[in-house]
C-alpha cells in the first residue's frame, strides 16, 4: 500500500453559477520516501492537486488515501490533526508570522500538535542547528535574507517530525545560489527518510525529485521516473 | 504546555505585535469602565452614607412631626398638631414601643455663662431623652423624671457647648442663663460630631420638656415632635402603619383626608438619600453606557480590520494545523485580553476621578470589591460580545484562500 494513493480524483468549483472541473479524474500513488517533483502551468490544476495533497481541502469525488486512512470525506477538525501530524508546508513567500521571532515561528506548529513531547523547544533548537540559523533564533523574520527565511519555514515544516514535506514554488522568490541551497537542504531531508513533493514550474528544482509528473489541464500526462 | 495555554500565550504575543489597536481599544474601553467604576462606588456610597446616617437615626425609632408638607407650604400654625395627651396615649396603647419621648423645639437662642455667650439649639424633652437618641450622658447625671415632673430649671449640654461656654472646667452643677431663666447644668452628652450637612450636633442644650413649653414657649398643649423606638427592629413598617392609624384616629380625620403629621422612618430616609445622589448617577450611567457602547462599535471594527490585515497569518496557522476554534478563541482571546487591559485601567482613572468629585462635590463615594468587579465583568462582556463577530469571521476563513 502506497503511502499516499488518489484514485480518479476530481474537483470542480462553482465559479458565478458555472461548474468549472479542475482536476479531472487523478491518479497517483506516492510512496514513503519517495521525493516527487510536480509541474504545470498556471491554470493546469497544479495548485489545486497540492491543495487536495496539503489536506486544505477535499475531492469532489474521487478516492483518496493518506496511510491507510480513506481522508476525501474528514471534516475540517480531522484535516487540521491530519495536517499538523502528516504534512510540513512550505511556501513560496515564506509565509512567516512578521511578529514572531524565528524560534517561535519554528514553534508554530506544535503549539496545534496533540502530541505530549516534553522536548519541543530542544527539537526547535535542533532543527534551526539543522538549517544553519542557531544564532538568529531571537531575530524576527524581516531582519533575515529571503534564504534564511525560507529555511526557517523549512525547519518549522518539520518541527512536528511530519511524513510529508509539502513545497509549493519553494524557491520562487530566491536567486539561483539561494535556490540551490535551499533545494540541496530539501534533499537532505529526502535522504533523512521523509517523503518530499515540491510543487514546481522550473525544470532545474524538478531536477532534484527521483520522479516528475507533469499536469495539464487537470489531468496527468506525463510522468517521468 | 496545553492547547488553551498555548492559544493564550498566542493571544498576548499578537495584543503586543499590534500596538495601535491595543491602544485605541484599550483607551474606548477604559473611559466607558471608569464611568461605570463611578457609578457603582457612587450607588454604594449612597446606601453606606444612608446606612450610617440610620444607624445614627436608630434603625428601630421613627420621629412623628406635626404638620404635613401641604400644610407647611401653605403657611400657617398648622404644624401644631401632636399634643402631650398624644404623647401619654402612644404610650399607654403601643406596648410595642420600649421609648415614646416627646420632643419640644425651643430653638436657637444665646446662653450666657459669666462673660460668654453662645447660640445654642434648646430643646426640651423628658428624662428619656438620652435613650431615644442612644446618646449616653458622659458626665454628670441624666435628666430625671422629678424634673419634668417639677419642672426644674436643669438641662443636658452637648460637648461644643460645655467647651464653649466653660473651656476645659467641669461645667456639672454650674448655671447658665437661657431666656432670662438660671439653669443649672446637670449633665453633658457625649461627643456626636457634625451632620454631614454641616450641622453641629453638640451645639444643643436638653431642658425637661415641661421648663421648655411652659416657661420658654408659653405652650401648653402642643409638642414639635416624638420621638417613638420598637423592641421589635423587623416588623416596623407595620408599626409605623398602626401608628398612623392611631393618631389618624385620634385627630379624628376622616377617609380622604390627608395626615396632619408626618412619621418619618429609616426607610423613607434611605429613600430621600439615595433619590438625592439618583441624578447624579443616572447621568453618569447613561454616559457610561453609551461610552461602552461606541466602544464596543470601536472594538468590533478593529478586530474586523485586524483580522482583514491578518488573513495569511490565520493561512499559516490553519496550514500548520490550527483548527477553526483554534483561531476563534485566539482572536477572542485577543480582545478580552484588551478590554481587560481597558478594564483594568478604567478602574483606576475611575479610583482617581471619583477621589476628585468627593472632593470638589462631596459625593459620597464608596469603593469596594462590587465596583472593582462590575468594571471587569462590563469589559469582559465587551470584550466577548464585539470580539465575537470578527474572531468567528476568521475562523471561518477558507485556508485556501487565506494563504493565497
Amino acid at each position: 500500500m502506497p503511502f499516499f494513493l488518489m484514485e480518479n480524483i476530481t474537483k470542480t468549483f462553482n465559479l458565478a453559477a458555472e461548474e468549472v472541473q479542475v482536476l479531472k479524474g487523478i491518479n497517483l500513488e506516492i510512496n514513503r520516501g519517495e521525493f516527487l517533483a510536480i509541474m504545470g502551468t498556471s491554470g493546469s490544476g497544479k495548485s489545486t492537486l497540492m491543495h487536495l495533497i496539503g489536506c486544505l481541502d477535499v475531492p469532489t469525488s474521487g478516492r483518496f488515501v493518506l496511510d491507510d486512512r480513506e481522508i476525501s470525506h474528514l471534516s475540517d477538525n480531522e484535516l487540521s490533526l491530519i495536517r499538523s501530524r502528516y504534512i510540513g508546508f512550505v511556501f513560496q513567500n515564506f509565509y512567516l508570522l512578521p511578529y514572531a521571532t524565528v524560534l517561535e515561528n519554528v514553534s508554530l506548529p506544535t503549539l496545534y500538535d496533540e502530541k505530549k513531547t516534553d522536548n519541543k523547544k530542544k527539537r526547535v533548537i535542533e532543527l534551526l542547528k539543522q538549517v544553519g540559523l542557531e544564532d538568529r533564533m531571537g531575530f524576527k523574520p524581516s531582519q533575515l535574507s529571503g534564504g534564511q527565511q525560507q529555511r526557517v519555514a523549512i525547519a518549522r515544516a518539520l518541527v512536528n517530525d511530519p511524513e510529508l514535506i509539502l513545497a509549493d514554488e519553494p524557491t520562487g522568490q530566491l536567486d539561483d545560489k539561494t535556490s540551490r541551497e535551499i533545494m540541496s537542504i530539501l534533499s537532505k531531508m529526502h535522504q533523512n527518510g521523509k517523503t518530499v513533493v515540491v510543487v514546481t514550474h522550473d525544470a532545474d528544482v524538478a531536477g532534484y525529485a527521483q520522479r516528475l509528473i507533469r499536469i495539464t489541464d487537470g489531468m496527468i500526462c506525463d510522468q517521468t521516473l | 504546555m496545553n492547547r488553551p495555554a498555548n492559544l493564550f500565550s498566542q493571544s498576548i504575543k499578537a495584543t503586543f505585535a499590534f500596538k495601535l489597536r491595543a491602544f485605541f481599544c484599550i483607551i474606548s474601553v477604559a473611559l466607558g469602565v471608569a464611568s461605570i467604576v463611578i457609578i457603582v462606588a457612587a450607588v454604594e456610597g449612597a446606601y453606606k452614607k444612608a446606612f450610617d446616617i440610620v444607624e445614627m437615626f436608630g434603625p428601630d425609632a421613627v420621629i412623628i412631626v406635626g404638620g404635613n408638607d401641604e400644610a407647611r407650604a401653605v403657611g400657617g400654625n398648622k404644624d401644631k398638631t401632636i399634643t402631650l395627651e398624644d404623647v401619654k396615649a402612644v404610650r399607654e396603647s403601643f406596648a410595642c414601643a420600649y421609648v415614646v419621648v416627646p420632643v419640644s423645639m425651643v430653638g436657637m437662642t444665646t446662653v450666657f455663662h459669666r462673660d460668654r455667650k453662645e447660640r445654642t439649639f434648646i430643646i426640651g424633652s423628658d428624662h428619656n431623652y438620652s435613650r431615644a437618641w442612644s446618646w449616653p450622658v458622659v458626665s454628670g447625671r441624666d435628666l430625671a423624671k422629678e424634673d419634668v415632673k417639677r419642672m426644674k430649671n436643669v438641662a443636658l449640654i452637648g460637648r461644643y457647648l460645655a467647651d464653649e461656654l466653660f473651656e476645659d472646667k467641669d461645667p456639672v452643677g454650674k448655671y447658665l442663663f437661657a431666656g432670662g431663666l438660671p439653669i443649672r447644668i446637670a449633665g453633658v452628652l457625649k461627643e456626636r460630631g457634625t451632620t454631614p450637612r454641616g450641622h453641629n450636633m453638640d451645639n444643643r442644650m436638653v431642658v425637661p420638656i415641661s421648663t421648655a413649653m411652659r416657661k420658654m414657649q408659653n405652650e401648653k398643649k402642643y409638642v414639635s415632635m416624638l420621638r417613638v423606638r420598637f423592641i421589635d427592629q423587623n416588623n416596623l413598617e407595620f408599626h409605623v402603619e398602626e401608628l398612623r392609624m392611631f393618631l389618624r384616629q385620634r385627630h379624628r380625620l376622616h377617609e380622604g383626608e390627608p395626615d396632619d403629621f408626618m412619621i418619618i422612618s429609616p426607610k423613607e430616609i434611605i429613600k430621600f438619600l439615595v433619590a438625592l445622589t439618583g441624578s447624579l448617577v443616572l447621568f453618569i450611567g447613561i454616559a457610561g453606557i453609551t461610552t461602552l457602547v461606541v466602544a464596543g462599535f470601536v472594538l468590533a471594527n478593529l478586530f474586523l480590520l485586524s483580522v482583514k490585515e491578518r488573513t495569511r497569518e490565520i493561512g499559516i496557522r490553519r496550514a500548520v494545523g490550527a483548527r477553526q476554534q483554534d483561531i476563534l478563541f485566539q482572536f477572542l482571546g485577543e480582545s478580552v485580553i484588551l478590554t481587560t487591559a481597558g478594564g483594568l485601567l478604567g478602574f483606576v482613572t475611575g479610583f482617581f476621578s471619583s477621589k476628585l468629585l468627593v472632593f470638589v462635590a462631596q459625593f459620597p463615594i464608596c469603593f469596594s470589591w462590587k465596583a472593582f468587579a462590575a468594571g471587569i465583568v462590563m469589559s469582559w462582556a465587551v470584550g466577548i460580545v464585539s470580539g465575537l463577530q470578527p474572531a468567528l469571521h476568521a475562523a471561518r476563513l477558507n485556508p485556501i484562500e487565506a494563504i493565497r
